[in-house]
């Protein structure tokens, strides 16, 4: 509609343009080098007007030239400057995409979701940019011979064979063996190197239904303590009878998930100083992992208890309460044993058969 | 005549709403903007066993981190290092009080740390006696040496004597 109406207009207005006038427009103002410049000049007389223009400079006073010294004036102010008069203020509530007032995006300093950092160079991330990136581009390259071509591959989805009339227009069969389509798995080249995307930090306090919610208060303050993240709680989603937990009733778990610095951060204290003293312990199972590149496994109360930040303060906590937790560590691999290969080059040990 | 608009009533009852406990006053067409909450964080420095140091965040206020047992010191991350593969672990000295005590028969194929100096010492005196066997060895070797080069030469002489 508004393209039509656009033409309409053009088409009204184009024969207006081309119509001759019976006067000038405007005074031609433009001078070419030949012409004289007195036979355009306007006759106006101009002697109202300044010789010089506003364009030449000055001479300061000398006095204004001494007195200005703005850094011992800075200093000598005992009040702070008040602020510019007009300071913008995020609203409140996001109203939705057709209201006027649209709150800026997160990473907007001026917006209400704004986090500023990275304030760090974390020393894994260091290591992973230094070492383990060149690491894993050796250990994962195939070398392909010039001209050589894939043989190709079936379709991950299959399609039916036209055996029977009630065959048409049916979607597409899933792949043999399962309905489970897995991520599919590219060569590892410069830009897909797999790398540490989240960690999440899962607390699952069934005292926390049966007792009271102090449990849950000291399990979140633990685990804000050792991931610095607030975090988030989780009611049960299902219903477990011998602990008197009802679905959407009792908040149970606790979760923290960490991106960026505070990741890092919390994976190098994890395997630097805490997986070192676990007492027996052998590793992260090499069975872990959804398949799909993310690994999780689990830490004791008591090894929980052995993260510096608790340590520190260990009287704050009742020692009974310290949580255990689970956690998962995403990686953007898209299968478990590119995954693994990331994390023990990162230094976590992995023990037993390998499922890849 | 004026139209008498009859007031419509609600003919059910109002709706009493169910109480629930928690009361959630979002209403749908405005979503509030949370400020993002961090817990307050300090740098520390982490000193590993080996002397190596590094900074990193924390919620803890202490300023230095002094690690005794980490990545540099344990046996799972340095499965090669025979100096962390056979260590004995006699921090309080009970072990060595127990065979002071009771002697070491029940232990006595690990040499304990005196056996070892008498060992390095012994071995040092051998090594002395050995240089000098070693020495005369060489001596006598050469005397035989001497005998096997000067053999036939004198047989020569004799037979150029002969002829």
């Amino acid at each position: 509609m508004a393209a039509s109406e656009s033409s309409r207009y053009l088409a009204r207005s184009l024969p207006r343009a081309f119509a001759p006038s019976a006067r000038p427009q405007s005074i031609c103002l433009r001078r070419n080098l030949s012409d004289q410049a007195s036979s355009k000049a306007a006759p106006a007389d101009l002697e109202e007007l300044e010789s010089t223009g506003s364009l030449h400079a000055t001479p300061s006073a000398p006095d204004a030239v001494k007195s200005f010294d703005p850094i011992s004036k800075s200093r000598g102010r005992k009040k702070q400057l008040p602020r510019s008069r007009y300071q913008f203020r995020s609203p409140k509530y996001d109203r939705g995409p057709l209201h006027p007032h649209q709150p800026p995006k997160p990473s907007d300093p001026s917006s209400r979701l704004y986090v500023p950092g990275p304030f760090s160079l974390p020393r894994v991330e260091q290591t992973y940019q230094s070492t383990v990136t060149s690491d894993i581009l050796t250990l994962c390259y195939v070398h392909n011979p010039p001209g050589f071509k894939p043989p190709p591959k079936a379709p991950r989805l299959r399609s039916w064979d036209d055996s029977s009339p009630y065959h048409k227009n049916r979607p597409l069969r899933g792949p043999r063996g399962g309905d489970v389509l897995r991520l599919l798995r590219k060569p590892i080249n410069f830009n897909n190197i797999p790398k540490l995307e989240r960690i999440t930090i899962h607390s699952y306090v069934k005292k926390a239904a049966q007792d009271n919610s102090s449990w849950l208060h000291v399990a979140g303050m633990a685990v804000q303590a050792i991931s610095n993240a607030r975090v988030e709680t989780f009611k049960s989603k299902t219903s477990v009878a011998t602990w008197s937990i009802a679905p959407g009733r009792d908040s149970v778990a606790v979760k923290a998930e960490l991106r960026g610095e505070d990741m890092l951060h919390f994976f190098g204290k994890l395997v630097d100083v805490v997986m070192p003293r676990i007492k027996d312990w052998e590793g992260v199972k090499g069975t872990s992992g959804d398949s799909s590149g993310n690994i999780t496994f689990g830490l004791e109360p008591e090894n929980v208890a052995l993260f510096p930040e608790i340590e520190v303060n260990y009287d704050m906590y009742p020692p009974k309460m310290i949580p255990g937790c689970h956690i998962t560590i995403h990686t953007s691999a898209k299968t478990d044993k590119d995954a693994r290969l990331l994390l023990s080059a990162l230094g976590i040990p992995f023990y037993g058969k390998m499922v890849d | 005549m004026s139209l008498n608009i009859p007031l419509r009533r609600a003919v059910a009852p109002a709706r009493v709403q169910a109480s629930t406990t928690f009361i959630c006053s979002q209403c749908r067409h405005a979503t509030l903007l949370r400020r993002p909450k961090r817990p307050y964080t300090f740098t520390q420095l982490i000193t590993l066993s080996d002397g190596s140091a590094f900074t990193h965040r924390t919620t803890s206020p202490a300023p230095v981190y002094r690690s005794t047992r980490d990545t540099r010191n344990s046996l799972l991350w340095n499965p090669s290092s025979s100096k962390l593969l056979n260590v004995e672990e006699d921090e309080a000295g009970r072990l060595a009080a127990f065979r002071a005590k009771f002697g070491r028969s029940w232990d006595a194929n690990t040499p304990t740390e005196e056996e070892l100096i008498k060992k390095s010492e012994e071995s040092g005196d051998q090594a002395a006696a050995a240089a000098a066997e070693a020495a005369a060895a060489e001596e006598e070797e050469d005397n035989l040496l001497d005998l096997i080069s000067s053999f036939g030469q004198e047989e020569q002489a004799s037979g150029k004597k002969k002829d």
